[in-house]
C-alpha cells in the first residue's frame, strides 16, 4: 500500500469512528441516570440548630439532612419558627421558636396544599366529641386509652399544662409544658395550638419527609386497619396490593419523583396515594382524599357523596390509567349493587327496628347500655363497613366472609331476637319487626325453598359423600 | 460494577471496550501463536522469543480470568470456585496456593481483593516485562518472514518508521477503536446474576477461552486435568527446546506440524463441545 492511500483509509477509519462516537453519545444521551444528590443546604439561622442537634439527636439530624428540605435550604429554623410571645413559642438560644410544626408552618410554603388538606375529612379528624366512637372511647373504656388509641390517628387537641395560678406551666429557657395527654400526638385531624387543623407528619413523618414513604400503602395502613375500616387489609388482598407486594419485591415498584403519575411515572401497581390523591394524566395531586369518593361507607346507611358524579369521574380517570371503561363501569356497578344490597337488606331495615324500640321506650338514652346497641354497633360499623369497603376495592374476603357473612349472621341470630325480645308488650314496634321480616328477602328464614334444600344435598352428596341436613 | 455500567457518565461504552478488548486480545494472541508455531518462526535463534510470547498467552488468560472474577456474578463466583479447586489439586504447593489465591480457605471479598490486585497490578507488570522482552527480541533477530519451497527468496524490504510504519498502526488502532466502539454498542455488557454461595446455577460456563479446559477437566477429572494441562502450559512454553528434541529424534519429519495440528484439533474439539453442550 502506498503511503497515500494509507493516508486515506486512516482518514477514512477517523471518520467512521468519529460517527461512532456520536451513536455513543446518543446512547448516553438516553440513559436514565440518578441525579446526584446536590449538597446539604444551611441557613445563619439554622446552622447553630444542627450543629447541636447532630449530637443531642443525631437521629432527626440525620433524617433531616438526607430529605429534599436539607437540599433546599429549609431547615430547623425555617419550620419551627415562632414569633415573639406566641402560646406555644419560647426563645431557645437566641431564637424564638416553637416544638409542635402545624399545617400553618408548612403552609408558609405550601399555601395550595394546606388549602386543599382543610378542605378534606383528615383535617376535621380531630373534631370526633360528639360520636359514639368517643363514647366508647372517653367514657366506656377510658381516657388513656383514647389518648394512645383515637387520638393517635384521628388527632388531639394540643393543651398545655396549667401551673396552680391557671398560666401555661414553663420549663426552662421559658419552654412551655404540655398536657401529656394531648401530646406527644401525629393524628390528622390534629387541633393544634395556632388554631391550624392537621398534622402533615401524619402522612410525610417528620424531617426526611420522603414522599415515598407517604405514597406506601403502609402510611396510610397505620389508621386505615383493623376491624371497623380494614382498608390496608382489604388493599393486601386485593389484585392492587399483591400487585404492589411483587412490584417492590422485584424493585418494579418507582414511588419517587415530583409528579408520580400513574400510567406514565410507574405502572407496577397502585397504592391507596394513586387512587385517592396522586396526578393522573388529566387530574392534577390533591390532599383532600375524598375528591375521588362517591360513597360514604362509614355511617348506618350509606349515601352518595355530595357531587358524586364528579367525584366518581375522577377516580374513573385514575382507573382509565390500566382499566378500560367497560371494565370500569362493570366494577361500578358491582360496587353500587354491594352498598345497595346492605344499605336495603340490612341497614334500613335496622335502623327503621332500632328506632321502633327507641320510639316505644324500651332503650333508653345512653349509648351502649343495652345489648342491642352494642348488636346493632357492630352491625353497621364493623362488620357493615366491612363489607362495603371489601366492595369498593376489591378485597373479596372481606366483602363476604368478614363482611357481609357477620352482618347476616348479626342480623338473623342477634339483632332481630334481641328486637324481638325486647318488642315483647310492644306492639307497634313489633309490627316493624314483622314487616321487616316479612319482605321477600328475608323470607328465607321462613324454611328455604324445597329445590334449594334438595341442591344443598346433592352438592354435599356429590362432593363429599356425606348427607347435610 | 453496576454504577459503572449505569450512573458513571459513559462508563458502560468504557467498559464495552474493556470487555470486548479482553476477547479480542485473547483471540488475537491465540493467532497470533497459531500462526508462529506452524510457520516454524519459533525456531533458532527465536526460542526465548517463542517463550516469552507463551508466558504472554498464559498472563493473557490470567487478565480473562480475573477480569471477570471481580464482576462478582455468578459465572465470577462459581468460575473462581473451580480455579481454586483446581490450584489446591496441584501436587505439593496446592494447597497453599489455593489460600493465598483466595485470601483464605473458601471465596469471599478476600478473594475479589486479591484479584483485584493481580488484574490491575501483579499481571500488567508481568505483561509490561514479557511484552518488552518480546519485542526487544524481536527487534533483535528480526520478523521471521516464511517462505514457501518454491518462492524466491525475498530481499530484505524496509520502510522508515515515520510515517509509514506510524501511520500503519494508527490505522490499525483507530480500525479497533471503531470495531470497539460497535461491539461496545450493539453487543454492550450487561451484569448477570449476582454471586449466590448458596446455589450453584445448574448451568454454568466459563469465558468461551477456558472452555477447553473446562470440558477436559469434566472429562478427566481433578487431579488429571491439573497434572495433564500443567503439563501442556510447560510444553507450549518450552516448545522451541522441545521441537530440537524431536527433529534429532526424526530428523526427516517435521513432527512438530503433526503435534501442533492434535493440539489445536483438540482444543478446538474440546472448545465446540462445550459450547454445543
Amino acid at each position: 500500500m502506498t503511503l497515500e492511500a494509507k493516508k486515506i483509509v486512516v482518514a477514512l477509519l477517523s471518520v467512521l469512528f468519529l460517527l461512532s462516537l456520536l451513536v455513543v453519545a446518543w446512547i448516553e444521551g438516553g440513559k436514565q441516570r440518578l441525579v446526584p444528590q446536590p449538597p446539604m443546604e444551611l441557613t445563619v439561622e439554622s446552622e447553630g440548630c444542627y450543629e447541636c442537634h447532630k449530637e443531642k439527636t443525631p437521629g432527626i439530624a440525620a433524617q433531616w439532612a438526607d430529605s429534599r428540605h436539607a437540599r433546599l435550604g429549609v431547615g430547623c429554623y425555617e419550620c419551627h419558627q415562632a414569633k415573639e410571645g406566641e402560646v406555644d413559642g419560647w426563645k431557645h438560644e437566641g431564637r424564638w421558636i416553637a416544638t409542635v410544626v402545624t399545617p400553618g408552618d408548612c403552609g408558609r410554603c405550601h399555601a395550595a396544599i394546606q388549602a386543599e388538606f382543610e378542605k378534606s375529612h383528615h383535617a376535621k379528624g380531630g373534631q370526633i366529641l360528639g360520636s359514639l366512637d368517643n363514647v366508647l372511647g372517653e367514657i366506656v373504656e377510658g381516657p388513656a386509652a383514647t389518648n394512645l388509641g383515637c387520638r393517635q390517628c384521628h388527632g388531639s387537641k394540643i393543651e398545655f399544662a396549667k401551673d396552680p395560678s391557671g398560666q401555661i406551666a414553663r420549663g426552662n429557657e421559658g419552654k412551655p409544658l404540655f398536657d401529656t395527654a394531648t401530646w406527644p400526638n401525629s393524628g390528622i385531624g390534629r387541633i393544634n395550638p395556632d388554631g391550624t387543623l392537621g398534622s402533615c407528619g401524619a402522612c410525610h413523618s417528620r424531617h426526611r419527609f420522603a414522599v415515598a414513604m407517604s405514597r406506601r400503602p403502609e402510611s396510610c395502613g397505620k389508621c386505615h386497619m383493623g376491624p371497623d375500616h380494614p382498608q390496608a387489609e382489604i388493599y393486601e388482598e386485593s389484585k392492587h396490593g399483591i400487585a404492589f407486594a411483587v412490584a417492590v419485591d422485584q424493585g418494579l415498584m418507582s414511588l419517587e419523583g415530583e409528579e408520580w403519575i400513574v400510567g406514565r411515572d410507574y405502572n407496577a401497581a397502585p397504592t391507596c396515594a394513586t387512587c385517592h390523591m396522586s396526578a393522573t394524566r388529566t387530574q392534577p395531586s390533591t390532599h383532600d382524599p375524598g375528591e375521588r369518593i362517591s360513597w360514604t361507607l362509614r355511617p348506618e346507611v350509606s349515601k352518595h357523596t355530595e357531587d358524586w358524579e364528579r367525584k366518581r369521574e375522577r377516580m374513573r380517570d385514575v382507573c382509565s390509567a390500566c382499566h378500560t371503561p367497560d371494565w370500569i363501569d362493570a366494577h361500578y356497578r358491582q360496587y353500587d349493587a354491594v352498598v345497595e344490597l346492605y344499605n336495603e337488606k340490612f341497614a334500613k331495615p335496622g335502623g327503621r327496628i332500632m328506632a321502633a324500640l327507641r320510639e316505644a321506650g324500651v332503650l333508653t338514652p345512653t349509648p351502649f347500655d343495652e345489648e342491642i346497641e352494642w348488636t346493632w354497633y357492630f352491625l353497621w360499623h364493623h362488620e357493615g363497613r366491612r363489607m362495603r369497603m371489601g366492595a369498593s376495592m376489591m378485597g373479596p374476603d372481606y366483602t363476604q366472609w368478614h363482611g357481609a357473612f357477620e352482618v347476616g349472621h348479626r342480623f338473623y341470630e342477634e339483632f332481630i331476637p334481641q328486637a324481638r325480645g325486647l318488642g315483647e308488650g310492644k306492639p307497634q314496634a313489633l309490627a316493624v319487626l314483622e314487616e321487616v321480616m316479612g319482605s321477600p328477602e328475608h323470607a328465607w328464614k321462613k324454611g328455604l325453598d324445597p329445590k334449594v334444600r334438595e341442591q344443598l344435598s346433592d352438592f354435599y352428596r356429590k362432593k363429599y359423600g356425606q348427607e347435610v341436613r | 460494577m453496576k454504577a459503572i455500567t449505569e450512573e458513571v457518565a459513559f462508563g458502560w461504552w468504557i467498559r464495552g471496550i474493556h470487555r470486548w478488548s479482553s476477547h479480542l486480545m485473547v483471540a488475537a494472541v491465540i493467532l497470533h501463536a497459531i500462526r508462529v508455531f506452524f510457520t516454524g518462526a519459533y525456531r533458532a535463534p527465536r526460542e526465548l522469543t517463542w517463550a516469552s510470547g507463551a508466558l504472554v498467552l498464559l498472563v493473557v488468560l490470567g487478565f480473562g480470568f480475573t477480569g471477570y472474577s471481580l464482576l462478582y456474578e455468578q459465572l465470577s463466583y462459581w468460575g473462581a470456585t473451580v480455579a481454586g479447586n483446581l490450584t489446591e489439586a496441584v501436587p505439593l504447593v496446592g494447597p497453599t496456593l489455593a489460600r493465598l489465591l483466595r485470601g483464605g480457605g473458601g471465596i469471599s471479598e478476600n478473594t475479589v481483593t486479591r484479584f483485584f490486585v493481580l488484574h490491575i497490578g501483579i499481571l500488567p507488570t508481568a505483561l509490561f516485562l514479557l511484552l518488552g522482552l518480546h519485542l526487544l527480541l524481536v527487534r533483535l533477530h528480526g520478523v521471521s518472514e516464511f517462505v514457501f519451497r518454491d518462492e524466491a527468496e525475498k530481499r530484505e524490504r524496509t520502510f522508515p518508521f515515520f510515517p509509514d510504519h506510524l501511520l500503519t498502526e494508527v490505522g490499525i488502532g483507530v480500525a479497533l477503536t471503531f470495531l470497539l466502539t460497535c461491539l461496545a454498542c450493539i453487543f454492550p455488557p450487561g451484569l448477570g446474576e449476582r454471586a449466590d454461595p448458596v446455589h450453584a446455577p445448574a448451568h454454568i460456563k466459563p469465558e468461551w477461552y477456558f472452555y477447553f479446559t473446562f470440558r477436559w477437566l469434566k472429562w478427566t477429572g481433578l487431579s488429571f486435568a491439573v497434572l495433564s494441562l500443567g503439563l501442556a502450559a510447560f510444553l507450549l512454553v518450552a516448545w522451541p527446546w522441545v521441537d530440537r528434541l524431536l527433529s534429532r529424534l526424526s530428523p526427516k519429519r517435521d513432527l512438530s506440524i503433526g503435534i501442533g495440528l492434535v493440539a489445536v484439533l483438540a482444543l478446538l474439539g474440546l472448545t465446540l463441545r462445550e459450547a454445543l453442550g
